[in-house]
C-alpha cells in the first residue's frame, strides 16, 4: 500500500501535558484512504487527544503528521487540512455554538467561501439528507441530546469533508438517535475513524477496529470478529464450547 | 429556569419587523424616561398596555414580571414621600409626607411600568437568537452581537451545570444557612463553575476553529420590511408624536 | 446591582450612556476575536452565578461579582457586563434601555478599577491573596451602591435619602461578597491559576 493511499498518516507522535504527563508516547497510526476504522479504549487513553492533535488544535511535544499526503507543521498546513478532514466533538455543545441550527450548520460553508445564499443552500440540502429539514429556524438550547447530535453532524458534514472523526458518538444518546447515526455513518462514502468504547457500535460502523493503550495505538483485529457481548450461559457451569 | 417565555407566539407583534421594534422600543423608552409630566407618562403607559394587549402576552408570567420590577420601585416608595420636602399632606410622629414626594414617586411609578411593559411588548418578544441579528443589521459592531449570542447561547447549558452542582451538594446534605461553610460552599461552587465555562470556552474555540473560524462572525437572516410593518410605523410615530407634544408642546 | 427604567434625569442617562458607550469600546479592544468564544463562556457563567441566591439572616440576596469579573477579565469585563446586562433587560426585565449605560458604569467601572487595585497582590502569599481577594469583592460592591446613589443625587436632590438607604442596603452584600470572592479566589489559584494568569 503506497503512503498516497494515505489519508492521515502518523509517526512518532508524542505529546505531553503542560503538568509533565504524558498523553500519548511514540504513537504510529496510519489511517488508509475508504477506511472505517473503530478506535476502542478507555476513558483518558488519550483518543480526544490523538483527534485534537490531527486536527492542529493541540500542539505535538514531538513526532510527524502526515495529512492528505501532506506533512502537516504550521496553522497554516492545519487550515488547509481541515477542509478534507473534520472532527465531530465528543460534546454536540460545544459544536454548536450559533443561535440558530441554520447558522451553525452554514457557518463552515461560509468559512470555506460560500456566499450566504450557497451556504444556505448547502445547509438546507445537508439538513434534509439528515432527515433534519424544518430544524433551520429552531433555536439551539432548545433542541433535545439527540437532535443536538445530529445536527452537530451536519454542521461537519455540510463542509463535505473526505475523512471524518467522531469522538465518542453515542455518548448519553437515546436508541433511536444511535440507529440514525448508525444509518448515517454507513450511507456515508468517506473515510471514517471512530472513537468509541462501544463494541457493538464499532462492530456495525467500522471494519477494523483498532485498540488505545498506554498512548499507543494497536491493530485489534476485524470488527466483525472482536466484539464482546452478554449472554446467559444455559450449560451454567457445566464446561462448553462457544463456535 | 431561565426561559424566554414571551419570545414564541404569533400574535401582530411577534409577527413585526424585528429591527423596527428595536428602534421603537429604544425611541418609546427614552422619550417617556425624559418626560416629567404626568399626561405625558400616562399616555405612555396607556400606548404600552395597547402594545402589550397586541403582543398577546401571557397574563401570569407578566404580572410576575411587574410585580418584581416594582420591588425596587416600593423602595422608592417607602424612602421618597417623607425624605422630599414639600407641602405636606399628612404626618406621622416625625415624619411628614409631602406633596410632592408623592408625586415623584406615583410618576417614576407610572414611567418604570411603561418602558417595562413596552419593552416586554415589543423586545421580549423575540427571542435574543433574533434579536442579535437584528442588531447585527443596525450596525451595532460584529464584536458585541458575537458576545451576546455566544452568551446568550450557553447561559442554558452553564444553568444546568449549576443546577447539577448544587445537586451534587445537596445529596451531601448541604443546607444553606448564614454561615462560612455556606459561602465557602458558594464559592467553591461558582468557582467550578468558572473553570469549567473556561474549558468549555476552549472547546467552543477548538470547534471553530475546525469550521474554518477566522474572526468573522456572520448574521444570516435577512429583515425585509411588510405591509404591516408600515402601518406600525405610521402608528407608532404618531404615538411618539402625541409624547412629545404633551411633553414639549405644551397644548393641554 | 441596577437602577430601574423611569427613575434618572436625560443628564444622568446621556452621561452613563457616553461613559458606557466609550468604555465598551475601549473593552472591545482589548478583546480580540479568537477570545470572543472564551469571554462569551464566561459571561454566560456570570449571567448564571448571579442569579444565585445566598441566604443572609431570614432573607437572601443574589450575587453581584463584578470584584471577580474584573479580576478574571480586566477591560473586558466592560462588554461582558454590558452584554450580560443587555440580556437580563431581556429576559427578565432587570433595568432596561435607557438604563442601560449607566447600570453598565455602575457595574463595570468597578470591576476594572479593582483589576488595577488588587491583581498584583494575588501571585503573593497565601495571606495577602486572601485578603486582596476580600478586598476585592467587597470594594467592587462598595464602589457601584456609590455610583448608582451618585447617579440618583445627580438626578435630584430629592433622592439623598433613598441613595443613602441603598448604600447602607448594600453592607451585608458587601461583606458576602467578599467572603464569596476570596474562597472562588482561593479555589481557582488552586484548581486553574492559569484563569488568573498566575501561570
Amino acid at each position: 500500500m503506497g503512503s498516497d493511499n494515505l489519508v492521515i498518516k502518523l509517526e512518532n507522535i508524542f505529546l505531553s501535558y503542560p503538568d509533565g504527563r504524558n498523553v500519548l508516547s511514540d504513537l504510529c497510526f496510519e489511517l488508509p484512504k475508504g477506511s472505517r476504522t473503530g478506535l476502542i479504549g478507555p476513558n483518558g487513553s488519550g483518543k480526544t487527544s490523538l483527534f485534537h492533535l490531527i486536527l492542529g488544535l493541540v500542539p505535538r511535544t514531538s513526532g510527524s503528521i502526515g495529512l492528505m499526503g501532506q506533512e502537516v507543521e504550521t496553522e497554516k498546513d492545519f487550515r488547509q487540512a481541515r477542509k478534507k478532514i473534520n472532527l465531530v466533538f465528543q460534546n454536540a455543545d460545544d459544536q454548536l455554538f450559533s443561535p440558530t441550527v441554520l447558522e451553525d450548520v452554514a457557518f463552515g460553508p461560509l468559512n470555506l467561501g460560500a456566499s450566504t445564499a450557497e451556504a444556505k443552500k448547502i445547509a438546507q440540502k445537508t439538513l434534509k439528507e439528515l432527515h433534519l429539514s424544518g430544524f433551520e429556524d429552531r433555536i439551539a438550547y432548545r433542541l433535545s441530546g439527540g437532535e443536538k447530535k445530529l445536527v452537530a453532524m451536519a454542521t461537519v458534514l455540510a463542509m463535505d469533508p473526505e475523512v471524518l472523526l467522531m469522538d465518542e458518538p453515542t455518548t448519553g444518546l437515546d436508541d433511536v438517535t444511535r440507529e440514525r447515526i448508525i444509518n448515517i455513518l454507513n450511507s456515508l462514502d468517506k473515510t471514517l475513524l471512530i472513537a468509541s468504547h462501544e463494541y457493538d457500535f464499532l462492530a456495525r460502523t467500522t471494519k477494523n477496529i483498532y485498540k488505545m493503550e498506554e498512548g499507543r495505538i494497536m491493530f485489534a483485529g476485524d470488527a466483525a470478529r472482536l466484539h464482546p457481548h452478554y449472554h446467559i450461559h444455559e450449560a451454567g457451569d457445566v464446561p462448553h464450547q462457544h463456535s | 429556569m431561565i426561559s424566554e417565555i414571551f419570545a414564541f407566539g404569533s400574535s401582530p407583534v411577534h409577527l413585526l419587523d424585528p429591527r423596527l421594534r428595536v428602534i421603537f422600543a429604544v425611541l418609546f423608552s427614552v422619550v417617556t424616561a425624559v418626560s416629567n409630566l404626568f399626561p405625558t407618562v400616562c399616555l405612555a403607559l396607556l400606548m404600552a398596555i395597547v402594545l402589550a394587549v397586541l403582543a398577546r402576552l401571557p397574563f401570569r408570567p407578566l404580572l410576575t414580571r411587574l410585580f418584581i420590577v416594582n420591588g425596587l420601585i416600593l423602595f422608592i416608595w417607602l424612602v421618597l414621600p417623607w425624605s422630599y420636602e414639600g407641602t405636606p399632606v399628612f404626618s406621622m410622629g416625625p415624619l411628614v409626607v409631602s406633596r410632592e414626594g408623592i408625586c415623584l414617586s406615583a410618576l417614576i411609578t407610572i414611567k418604570s411600568n411603561a418602558i417595562v411593559l413596552a419593552f416586554i411588548a415589543m423586545v421580549a418578544t423575540m427571542p435574543v437568537a433574533v434579536l442579535g441579528q437584528a442588531l447585527d443589521r443596525l450596525h451595532i459592531p460584529q464584536k458585541l452581537v458575537h458576545l451576546l449570542l455566544i452568551t446568550y447561547r450557553y447561559i442554558f447549558v452553564i444553568e444546568s451545570e449549576y443546577h447539577q452542582l448544587l445537586r451534587a451538594a445537596r445529596i451531601r446534605c448541604f443546607t444553606p444557612k448564614t454561615d462560612l461553610h455556606t459561602y465557602k460552599t458558594y464559592a467553591y461552587l461558582l468557582g467550578m463553575l468558572f473553570v469549567r465555562a473556561a474549558a468549555r470556552g476552549e472547546r467552543v474555540h477548538q470547534a471553530m476553529i475546525c469550521r474554518g473560524f477566522n474572526g468573522k462572525f456572520l448574521c444570516l437572516h435577512n429583515f425585509a420590511i411588510k405591509q404591516g410593518d408600515l402601518a406600525w410605523i405610521l402608528a407608532m410615530t404618531t404615538g411618539l408624536i402625541g409624547l412629545g407634544m404633551l411633553e414639549w408642546a405644551r397644548i393641554i | 446591582m441596577h437602577i430601574s427604567e423611569g427613575i434618572l434625569s436625560a443628564p444622568v442617562l446621556t452621561g452613563g450612556a457616553i461613559f458606557a458607550v466609550a468604555a465598551t469600546a475601549a473593552g472591545l479592544r482589548k478583546l480580540s476575536p479568537e477570545k470572543i468564544p472564551q469571554a462569551g463562556l464566561l459571561s454566560a457563567a456570570f449571567f448564571v452565578a448571579s442569579l444565585v441566591h445566598v441566604p443572609i439572616g431570614p432573607v437572601s440576596v443574589h450575587m453581584v461579582l463584578n470584584g471577580i469579573v474584573g479580576l478574571l477579565l480586566g477591560w473586558a469585563a466592560v462588554p461582558v457586563i454590558a452584554v450580560a446586562l443587555l440580556l437580563q433587560a431581556v429576559l427578565f426585565q432587570f433595568g432596561g434601555i435607557t438604563s442601560l449605560g449607566v447600570n453598565t458604569i455602575i457595574m463595570a467601572a468597578p470591576a476594572v478599577l479593582c483589576h488595577y487595585i488588587f491583581k498584583p497582590f494575588l501571585s503573593k502569599n497565601h495571606t495577602i491573596v486572601m485578603a486582596a481577594a476580600f478586598a476585592c469583592g467587597a470594594a467592587a460592591v462598595f464602589l457601584s451602591a456609590l455610583i448608582a446613589a451618585a447617579a440618583l443625587v445627580l438626578t435630584g436632590e430629592a433622592f439623598r435619602e433613598v441613595s443613602a438607604a441603598l448604600v447602607g442596603a448594600h453592607f451585608f452584600v458587601m461583606i458576602i461578597e467578599g467572603i464569596i470572592t476570596m474562597f472562588c479566589v482561593a479555589f481557582l489559584k488552586k484548581v486553574q491559576p492559569s484563569m488568573l494568569n498566575l501561570g
